[in-house]
This record gives C-alpha cells, structure tokens and sequence, in this order.
C-alpha cells in the first residue's frame, strides 16, 4: 500500500510466559494524525518499542516506507526517518534547551572526529549551522528566549514542546508521541493539540501517538486503533470508536475521568 | 595421573565454593540493586578478621567466635548499605558504584591502620584440622566441609527466596522494585536482608577462605572479591544458583588450567578475568541466562 | 581571532613563563611536585572523558598507565641497558632491540594504549550493564600479573630503572595543554555532546540516532591514549619502574579528583588536581611520625588513605556536584564576576 508510511503485519511479543502484544497488525497512513488508545496495560507502548526497534517482536515485521525495518538497531531507525517522544519526558537534564535541540541535529553532522582538534573549516562550518538551525527551531516553537536554560528549568509543558523539537530536529517523516498530554491541564492539552496539528502541516510530518486522554485523541486523530490486554479489539475513525461496543467495555472498568 | 586429576579436581571444587559463597553476595545485591557492591570482596576480609579476634583477643572458642563473626559481619554489610548507599539508592548508577569504590577502599585502609599489613595467622578450628590421605590423594579436612557447607547454605537460601515472604519480596525487587513498593512492601527492610545474608555468606566464605590458606591481611578480600564477580557474570548475573554453578566452574577451570599448564601457574588469578571477558563477547546473561534489564521504557 | 581565543593563549604563554621560572629557582623538591601535577592532570582530565562527560564508570587508568610506562620505557632504554638489566631471562629480542628517542617512545605509548583501550572497550561497550567498572579493575589487575610474570617482556618484580630523566616541566606541561586542547574540542562538538547524552540518559541518546557504543569508544580510547603517554611521561621522570607502581590507588586517587571537582568539568578536575596534590603532599605527615608539643604520634600508614576515602564517601552523599558540578571556566564568567565586583564595590 503506497500511502502508508508504516506498516505492522502480525506482530507479537512475548516476555517468557506473558504476552504483551497478540497478533496485531496496523497501519499507518502518510500525513495522517493516527492515534493508539487503550486501557492501561494494553501494551500500547510495549508496541511503540517494537516500532521503534527497541524490542525485537517475537513474530511480525515492522515495515517503514515500504522496507522491512523488524530487527534494525534502535539508533538506525533515526536517519531512515522515525523519531519519538517517551511518556515520562526525557530531556537530557544537564544540557540546556538549545544543546538538546542540536543532539536532534546530531545525524546530519559530517565531521570526523580529528576535525574539531584541527578546527576545519567543515568543523566550524556544521557547527555554526547545527546551532542556527536550533535556534530557528525554538523560535518556530517560541521558546527561543530559554536556549540557555538548563531543560529542567522549565514548565512540564515547555519540556515537552521542546522533546517534541528535538525530535522534529531529526528531520522524521514520521513522528512517534507516547502520551505527550500526559500530566497536562486542560489548557496546555489544548494548546498540544494545536501545536500537533501544526507541526504535522508546516513540517510535512505523519504522527502516530499514544494517549489516554479521549478528548484529546478524538480531536486530533484521523484514525485510532484500540488495544486491550495486548491485541487489537477495534479500528476505525473517531466517531465509529466512540460507538464500538469492545472499545466502551474494555474501557468501562477504568476510572474515565480525566476528559 | 588420573589421581593428579582428581586431586586438582577436589581442590577446584573447595576453591569454586569458596567463589560461589562470595559470589551469591554479590549477585543478590546486584538483582536487588543493579549496583556491583565493591565493598563486598572487603566484607569477607571483616569476617575473617573479626572470627581471628573471637578467638585469638575474647577466647571464645571457634564455633562461638564463627557464628559471632558471621553475624556481626552481616550487620555491618547492613550498615553499610545504610549508611553509605541507601541515600543514594535513586541517584544515578555511577554515583552508587563510586561510594561503592569509596567503602571498599576505606574498609581496606581502616583495617590497615587499625590492625597493621603484616598478615597474621589464622587459628585454625579442630574440626578442620587434618589431612585425609586417600591412595596418594590428599584431602585437606577443610576442603571437603566447604562444599558441604556451601551447598547447604544455598539449598538453605533457595529456600528463602522461593518459599518466604520476604524471599520472595526479594525476588519481587530483583524484577520491579517501584511495583514492589507500591505493594505494601517494606522495600529497605527486604534490602537489609538481602546485604546480611550476602555479607554473612561472605563471612563464612572468609572464614573458610582463612582456613584454607590460612593467613589473613586487610586486602585479602580483593581478588577473591573480583573472581567471585566473575563468577556471578558467569553464571548470570542476579541469579543465585548461577553465581554457585558459576563459582564451581570457575574454581575447577583454575585449578585444571595449571594442571595441565603449569608454565602458566603464576598467570592463574588472570583466568578469571579472561572468563569474564569471553563471557561478556559471547553469552552475556551468563550459564542460566536470565534478563535483568529492568523496564527502561 | 576572538578575543577568547587570544586571552587563551596569552595564559598559555604566561604558563610557560613561569615554568621558566620554577625550573631555574625552584627546589628539585618542589619541581617533582610541579611534574606529578602536571602528569596526574593529564590522567584526570582524560580520565573524565568517559566517567564525567560520557557517565560510563572505568576504573582503568591505573592499567593504561602501566602499559604506557612499559612501553614508554622499553622503547626508550638503548640495547645495553635492556641486555644488562635482564638478569632473570634475557629480553625478547625485538624489544631488546627497538630503541627510539623520547616523543616517538610517547606517542607509541600511547598508541598501544590505546589499542588496549580498543580491546577491552570492545566487549563491554556492546552489552548494556555496569561491567565496564569490573572489567576494568580485573584489567588492572592483570597487568600488574602480567608484569610479574612476563619476564621476557618487563623483567618482572624487578622491573626497569635507569630510565633516562627526560621529563621536565616543558614536557609534561606541553603534553597537559595538548590533552586539555584535545578533550575540549572534543567536548565541545557534537561528539561531546552526544557524550553527555549518552551520560544523562542512554535510550533518549539512542533514540536520536546517536550510535552510543562508538561514542562510549571514542572516550574510552581516547582516554585511554593520554593515559598511556602520562604514563610514560611518569616513567621518565621517576626513572625505574616497577608492577607495584601501579596499583589501584593511582586509580582511586584519580577518582577522588574528579568527584570532588566535579564529574562532568574539567575546570574543576584541573583545580582539584592542583588542590588534591598538594594536600596529598601536606598529608603525607600523616604517615609519618609527629611532634606535637612535646608528644610524639608514631606514623600510621593508611591514614592518609582512609581521610581520602572518607573524602570520597561524603561528597558523594553530601556535595554530589564537586567543587564545578558540570560547569566549565569562561572567559565571559570571569569578566562578569569582575564588573559585578566593580560595580558594588563602588
């Protein structure tokens, strides 16, 4: 299917006895908003690890623009075009804001290792460039006036603007969010959900997200995929999820309060 | 020859459970903690020391000085932990692997200073006195009790961990120790346990180690302590019947290699390290392979 | 040119004048302190690399520096002196025959070291776990075995002397600057930061698409270089050397220094070098007998030991950050602190 950017075909995990992910297949449709929900401990982002290539599934394939990516090194999937955001935000806390944005710039550096003893031109050049192009990052995301402060110096919502920079700072053709509203208020959930869209339009990203927050998903997500227990109970868009019998059961036995 | 064999044979076996007493320390420490407690190789020293002062300084008699030495050594492996790592049991990995280094270089210097570096002897007890002598094989007495006691104290450990509450808490740790807590677990009183019971089996490995070769001086803990971490890599790290099958093979596979190259007898204490290496290159978890990473995502 | 770069170098050039100085009127005592300084800086600043900037715990130096003493050392020792002082078992014959002028010896020093570096980097880097601190010390530990027993090859317990007194101050204060050039720049590309990624969390550096393993490798070898040249620079300056020189304290002592200045700055390694150092040379009376008043306290080796290890112990659980934490010396830094003086001082 040419329009999708990723494709799941049967993919399981198995930690010794127990099974987090039971035959899902899912795929992912390019410049889409495509959500991932289900109740807690439904091997959500046990499924995200196995995109991302930090857990090699027990069967299945992960396949990225049409390439089979299953078993590729975690750090590889990054040229190839995929870049994530973790549940719990983790910025690089002893760097400031504007030096984690350029670790998301790190790929595109072409020096070698004597170059910055030598101080070569391509040296001072990519630097020069690795910093510009992080500056004009924060400016698009407005936080250019912290570039100097220690990342944990922020607001939780600032922080994950700026892992989500970080991430877009890789150039990713697809961008995975595991729970990026989690530990928002409302606005600030309002705010990311502008922020989402927009980025996803200016720079010609698919986003693939994991979240808990119904109304957050409802409002972003063209299409959503709902796990329980480690498979696949249900797909479809916003509305036909929100009248699917499995969906609300599985989801009856868990306190929905924070829409 | 073969009685060559199986003299060195016997011999590895009494050294490999020394290594396993030593090395189950140190892979519960690290399945509970996932921090290489340096200081362990020390503890066994402390043990031997303090069942020399039983003896030698308070006269008690062996077995008396024996079990007040394991206990007391038990309790400063809790002390320890208490003192020095248990207030930085949440900072980052190195922080706990330098404080670490720290305790374990300040229980050498402490004992040096106190108690001098000339190497004392050590009184050995009645009951391992002797030698058997068995068709040209020669049986120290001593070395047929330790894998007896060593076993039993590992069947006695295995036990523990599979049969009690706080056995296994402690196993419940080793695999989520936020989960754990959460439970209604007592996590700092299941970790105390955990460093007296290392710390005891360190003392009795240090009193038998003494026995054996039988001169004590405060940095004797060290290569024992690094071989039985090799031993623990061996048998796979945080699983306590593979630091003891880890500790065996160790101890045999010395022994036959000088057996059978005696030109490279005075590169034995490098053996262990090169197991280590080879185990680290091709079979990382170790004989029983067991995952320890904890859910890092 | 910026005017960084200028005031840098004129520090430089004022460094060197008062070398100049120190070696014409300074005591022979005081120079072997301004030497030990010099070289224990250079094995902390490189010894930082991968502990404080890349967070990986190695416990290798006091190994590296051995190998480079050796090799430093048989490299540099003509023929005859190698072919007399072999008593036991008469040298290997490529070794007794090599023989090369000091930088050459130094830089191959450190390149066997490094090679070092690369073998034992290569298995421990490609497994996820703290191994690194064990293997590292069972390394020491075999080359203090192997320089027992490789009689061919160091002579054993007896070791090697009359090594030519080549280290001066102008050779390790050059080599200082060299190594603190080299792990800056370093430091301060992206290399470096990928470094300090990998120190403050792993999966994230890995999950934008740093290769963690080649970077844990780069400090490791790296460090490992600077350590093989100190400790050829070491050899040539006390001139015999033995296995017993390199024990795990040099190590220990190392680590001190860079918790207490810091773990992820090397400004505060090379204050704390300076401070350590000399305090360490203050409390060798310690070890020796005192007189205090008319009372006289018999020496205890081992004390000093034990207040370092204390040292360590409590910053750890009190001043994790050192003297720097990560921070680095500036030049913009200090002409702040000076105009803020100026200006409440008027």
């Amino acid at each position: 299917m040419e329009n999708n950017i990723l494709s799941c075909e049967h993919v399981s995990m198995k930690f010794g006895g127990l099974v987090a992910l039971n035959d899902i297949s899912l795929n992912v449709v390019k410049s889409s908003i495509t959500g991932l929900i289900g109740p807690n401990g439904a091997g959500k982002t046990t499924m995200f690890n196995v995109v991302t290539c930090n857990l090699k599934p027990t069967m299945g394939k992960v396949i990225f623009e049409g390439k089979d990516i299953t078993g590729y090194k975690p750090y590889k999937i990054v040229p190839i075009g995929m870049a994530r955001t973790f549940q719990n935000i983790r910025l690089f806390e002893n760097l400031t804001v504007l030096e984690n944005i350029m670790i998301g710039f790190a790929n595109k550096v072409k020096y070698k290792l004597f170059e910055p003893i030598l101080k070569t031109p391509r040296f001072l050049k990519q630097e020069k460039e690795t910093k510009n192009k992080a500056y004009e990052l924060l400016e698009k995301i407005n936080l250019k006036e912290k570039a100097h402060l220690k990342a944990t110096g922020l607001s939780y919502g600032e922080q994950r603007k700026v892992e989500i920079a970080r991430a877009l700072a890789t150039s990713p053709k697809l961008l995975l969010l595991d729970e990026p509203a989690a530990g928002m208020n409302p606005n600030e959930k309002i705010a990311l959900m502008y922020f989402i869209k927009e980025i996803k339009d200016s720079f010609n990203l698919t986003v693939f997200l994991i979240e808990h927050d119904m109304k957050f998903v409802m409002g972003i997500c063209q299409k959503i995929y709902v796990l329980d227990y480690g498979a696949k109970i249900a797909e479809g868009t916003p509305e036909e999820i929100q009248k699917n019998p499995k969906v609300i059961s599985a989801y009856l036995g868990e306190a929905n309060v924070k829409s | 020859m073969l009685t060559t064999i199986l003299q060195q044979l016997i011999n590895g076996i009494s050294a490999g459970s020394l290594y396993a007493l030593v090395a189950i320390g140190y892979t519960m420490v690290y399945g509970v903690l996932r921090m290489i407690n340096f200081a362990h190789g020390d503890i066994l020293m402390v043990g031997a020391y303090l069942a020399f002062f039983g003896i030698s300084a308070f006269m008690l008699p062996w077995w008396a000085s024996f079990i007040t030495a394991i206990i007391i050594t038990g309790l400063v492996g809790v002390l320890m932990e208490r003192l020095a790592y248990k207030p930085i049991r949440n900072a980052s990995r190195v922080s706990l692997l330098i404080t670490a280094v720290g305790v374990s270089f300040f229980l050498e210097n402490l004992f040096l200073v106190l108690f001098g570096g000339v190497p004392k002897a050590f009184p050995i007890a009645p009951i391992f006195h002797g030698v058997l002598n068995y068709n040209q094989i020669y049986l120290p007495v001593v070395s047929i009790y330790t894998p007896i006691i060593a076993l039993a104290l590992l069947y006695m450990l295995l036990y523990i961990l599979h049969n009690t509450k706080y056995g296994i808490a402690m196993r419940s740790i080793a695999l989520d120790i936020d989960t754990t807590s959460l439970m209604g677990i007592n996590v700092d009183i299941v970790i105390s346990l955990v460093f007296f019971i290392g710390s005891s089996l360190a003392a009795v490995g240090g009193i038998l180690w003494s026995t054996q070769y039988p001169s004590i001086n405060p940095l004797m803990g060290i290569m024992p302590g690094l071989k039985a971490f090799a031993a623990a890599v061996l048998g796979g790290i945080g699983d306590v019947a593979g630091a003891a099958i880890g500790g065996l093979v160790l101890g045999i596979s010395e022994v036959l290699i000088v057996a059978f190259f005696p030109s490279l007898a005075g590169y034995k204490d490098a053996f262990a390290f090169l197991l280590l290496i080879l185990v680290l290159l091709f079979k990382p978890t170790g004989i029983m392979g067991k995952e320890l990473e904890r859910k890092r995502f | 040119m910026n005017r960084n770069v200028i005031l840098t170098i004129f520090s430089i050039i004022l460094l060197f004048v008062f070398l100049y100085y120190a070696s014409h009127h300074f005591s022979k005592y005081t120079i072997i302190i301004l030497n030990n300084i010099a070289i224990t800086m250079i094995l902390a600043v490189s010894y930082n690399l991968i502990n404080g900037i890349t967070g990986q715990f190695s416990l290798a130096p006091n190994g590296f520096a051995a190998v480079g003493a050796y090799t430093a050392a048989l490299l540099s020792l003509t023929p005859a002196q190698k072919q007399a002082m072999f008593i036991i078992d008469p040298i290997m014959p490529i070794l007794g025959s090599i023989h090369l002028p000091f930088l050459p010896a130094l830089i191959v020093a450190g390149l066997v070291t490094a090679f070092f570096g690369f073998i034992l980097g290569f298995p421990v880097f490609r497994t996820r776990g703290d191994y690194l601190a064990i293997v590292t010390l069972g390394f020491g530990i075999v080359i203090d075995i192997v320089a027992n027993n490789a009689i061919t090859i160091t002579n054993g317990p007896l070791g090697l002397k009359g090594i030519s007194n080549y280290t001066n101050v102008w050779w390790s204060y050059g080599w200082l600057v060299f190594t603190i050039f080299v792990v800056m720049s370093i430091i301060n590309s992206s290399y470096g930061r990928a470094m300090k990624a990998i120190r403050d969390d792993e999966d994230a550096a890995i999950a934008m698409g740093i290769n963690t393993f080649k970077m844990k490798m780069i400090a490791f070898i790296v460090g490992a270089f600077f350590q093989g040249v100190a400790g050829g620079l070491l050899a040539h300056l006390i001139t015999t050397i033995s296995p017993t020189l390199f024990t795990f304290f040099l190590t220990f002592n190392l680590l001190v220094i860079i918790v207490m200045g810091g773990l992820g700055s090397i400004t505060g390694t090379v204050i704390s070098t300076i401070v350590i150092v000399w305090g360490s040379e203050l409390l060798r009376v310690f070890d020796q007998p005192m007189h205090i008043f008319n009372f006289t306290t018999p020496g205890i080796p081992g004390l000093r030991m034990i207040i370092f290890s204390l040292l360590l112990i409590f910053t750890m659980l009190f001043a994790r950050e050192g003297i720097m934490g990560k921070k680095e010396f500036s030049w913009e830094w200090l002409f702040s602190v000076i105009k803020g003086g100026k200006k409440n001082g008027k």
